[in-house]
């Protein structure tokens, strides 16, 4: 596992008696993360710890290697914030509210001034920039807020709810903004109740569930059943006869079939089969689950 | 429909220094500073700070405006007013200049969420409210005192002592009227970030900011004078300023409510000063978590 970007141990919050997050480990590693849950899994609950805006009840949490809330301040000058909700004064301007907001995470103001201009281009914002920000529709907002989140250049941001609101294109677009962030060094926790937003930008996946973890660990190992999925051209049947005879069990829908158990490696198992019946075949790969899957299974045996 | 237009023109790190909670404080005071002047902003915001400024010092540039008039026909030692008559005015600027002024500090971030993007920099709640405080300081300060200032330097070029002479006989007017500003700031302001610490909107924090002020001056006349309950003009909250700047510049009067009641001008300091420290701390519990 690459460099821990976020840790925590025994993390517990709660808002009177209603119990927010309950003993949570995590070892996050660099890249970007999927924070995943329904709405109040403790998503937006664990984004606040980790910028300090809220203690933890019980245990620890670090942050780019720093504890926090004690040194929350060093963590929020190299984090970024995206919050769910609005967060952009109507009466500025995109390129005043950059600016400013480069500046209050310590940037000098011509570098702010310039960076402010320079992510404006980056989110497709850049002919929009002296107009006051609350006559933008939906999507221009959601890019707002995500520039105002990465103009200070941080290590780590966080994405609460980003494509919230956002019609197919928008979101299209947004989510393409998200998968470009890690090859300009900028690691991401992305949170979202939106499965396939996570299986479409992120690496590693965290789920969250009732305010404890239900998994952890990278999407491909998540995602994986350890069945062989087997499309093939013929008649599936006498490949599903000669694997069963082999000990593997065999599911068949139309033209694919669906291969788990049965001694050694079900991709030898197959390769003999299709060898032995002659079957024609057009693909062959791991099944893999998804996210939503795996979510409404209660997080396989993580 | 698509909104914009994604240019790709890369992303570059930026390399140079980070100020860090320092930068990120000065960041704070400049913009409110330019929040209470309307200044980057659409021009209805700029109308009312700037036209009570000018108010502020018409009185003073039309007095040396008379005076130099006045001495081309031989007459001299022409005083419509004194600095203590000038608060009466000035005081009065300062009193709708705050109500207005910490509204629009405090209500649009937090109405408009913008608080969470403070949270999410080097920045502490007390920090903000800090920040606030000194940008709103800095221009009631500038207001109440540069009219004064106008008003002391027009007196000298007139002075038939002669410029140096007059200033340097008048110091006691520089600094007495400097700190009778922060007397009026300090009675003001913190009352008024109280209210917008809780205002939906920055009319209704200004509108009930100004009815506060202006019935507790009738309210504890009628409780002390008519119906003799002294302790009630403890809360004469708009005289305690006058009170304390008239002890201030030497000025005797009796005629105010706090006096009325037989408190000593330090009761009206200390109140202003406790009403201060209670209405901080109130203000400081509000955003103890901001977001």
């Amino acid at each position: 596992m690459s460099e821990t970007i976020v840790a925590t141990r025994g993390l517990g919050f709660s808002y009177g008696d209603i119990v927010a997050l309950h003993a949570v480990d995590l070892d996050v590693p660099a890249g970007c993360i999927g924070l995943v849950g329904a709405n109040g899994a403790g998503k937006t609950t664990l984004l606040k710890l980790l910028l300090g805006i809220l203690r933890p009840r019980a245990g620890s949490v670090w942050a780019l290697g720093r504890s926090v809330p004690a040194e929350a301040l060093a963590v929020r000058a190299r984090v970024g914030y995206m919050p769910e909700s609005d967060c952009l004064p109507p009466d500025q301007t995109a390129a005043d509210f950059l600016g400013y907001a480069a500046e209050l995470a310590g940037l000098p103001a011509r570098a702010a001034r310039q960076r402010a201009s320079d992510i404006l281009g980056l989110v497709g914002l850049h002919e929009e920039r002296f107009r006051p920000m609350g006559g933008f529709s939906t999507g221009m907002r959601q890019r707002a807020k995500l520039a105002q989140a990465v103009v200070h250049d941080p290590d780590l941001v966080l994405l609460d709810e980003p494509t919230a609101g956002l019609d197919p294109e928008g979101r299209e677009e947004m989510l393409g903004l998200i998968g470009r962030l890690e090859s300009f060094g900028i690691n991401s926790i992305v949170s979202s109740h939106v499965l396939t937003d996570i299986e479409r930008t992120c690496t590693w996946v965290v789920m969250l569930d009732g305010g404890r973890v239900l998994r952890s660990g990278p999407l491909t190992e998540i995602s994986a059943t350890g069945e062989v999925a087997v499309e093939v051209l013929d008649d599936p049947a006498p490949l599903a006869a000669a694997l069963a005879a082999a000990g593997a069990v065999v599911e068949t829908v139309g033209n694919v079939l669906t291969v788990r158990g049965g001694p050694g490696d079900p991709f030898d198992l197959v390769r003999d089969a299709l060898a032995a019946t002659g079957t024609t075949l057009r693909r062959l790969g791991p099944r893999r689950t998804t996210l939503e899957d795996v979510f409404l299974q209660g997080g396989g045996d993580g | 429909m698509a909104e914009g237009v994604v240019y790709d023109l890369g992303y570059h790190r930026h390399e140079g220094s980070r100020l860090g909670r320092p930068g990120a404080l000065r960041a704070l005071y400049r913009d409110g500073l330019r929040r209470v002047l309307g200044l980057r902003r659409r021009a209805r915001s700029k109308v009312l700070p700037w036209g009570l400024l000018a108010i502020a010092v018409l009185p003073a540039a039309a007095f040396i405006g008379i005076a130099v008039l006045t001495r081309q026909f031989g007459v001299e030692d022409v005083t419509f007013f004194s600095h203590a008559d000038y608060f009466d005015l000035t005081g009065t600027i300062a009193l709708l200049f705050v109500a207005v002024a910490a509204g629009e500090l405090l209500v649009p971030d937090r109405v408009h969420g913008v608080l969470q993007v403070y949270a999410s920099r080097p920045l502490t709640a007390n920090d903000y409210l800090l920040g606030r405080a000194a940008a709103l300081a800095t221009v009631v300060f500038s207001f109440m005192y540069i009219p004064h200032l106008v008003l002391l330097l027009g007196r000298a070029w007139v002075a038939d002592a002669g410029f140096g002479s007059y200033v340097t006989s008048h110091l006691a007017d520089l600094w007495q009227t400097a700190v009778a500003s922060l007397v009026y700031f300090a009675a003001l302001a913190p009352l008024a970030f109280l209210l917008a610490a809780y205002a939906r909107r920055p009319a209704i924090a200004a509108g009930v900011f100004i009815g506060i002020m202006a019935l507790s001056s009738p309210a504890t006349r009628a409780l002390v004078v008519e119906a003799g309950f002294d302790p009630f003009g403890l809360f004469a909250l708009q005289q305690h300023p006058v009170v304390v700047k008239d002890w201030l510049m030497g000025v005797p009067s009796a005629h105010l409510v706090p006096q009325r009641a037989g408190f000593e001008p330090w009761v009206s300091l200390a109140m202003i000063l406790a009403v201060g420290l209670l209405c901080g701390l109130m203000v400081a519990r509000r955003y103890r978590r901001p977001v």
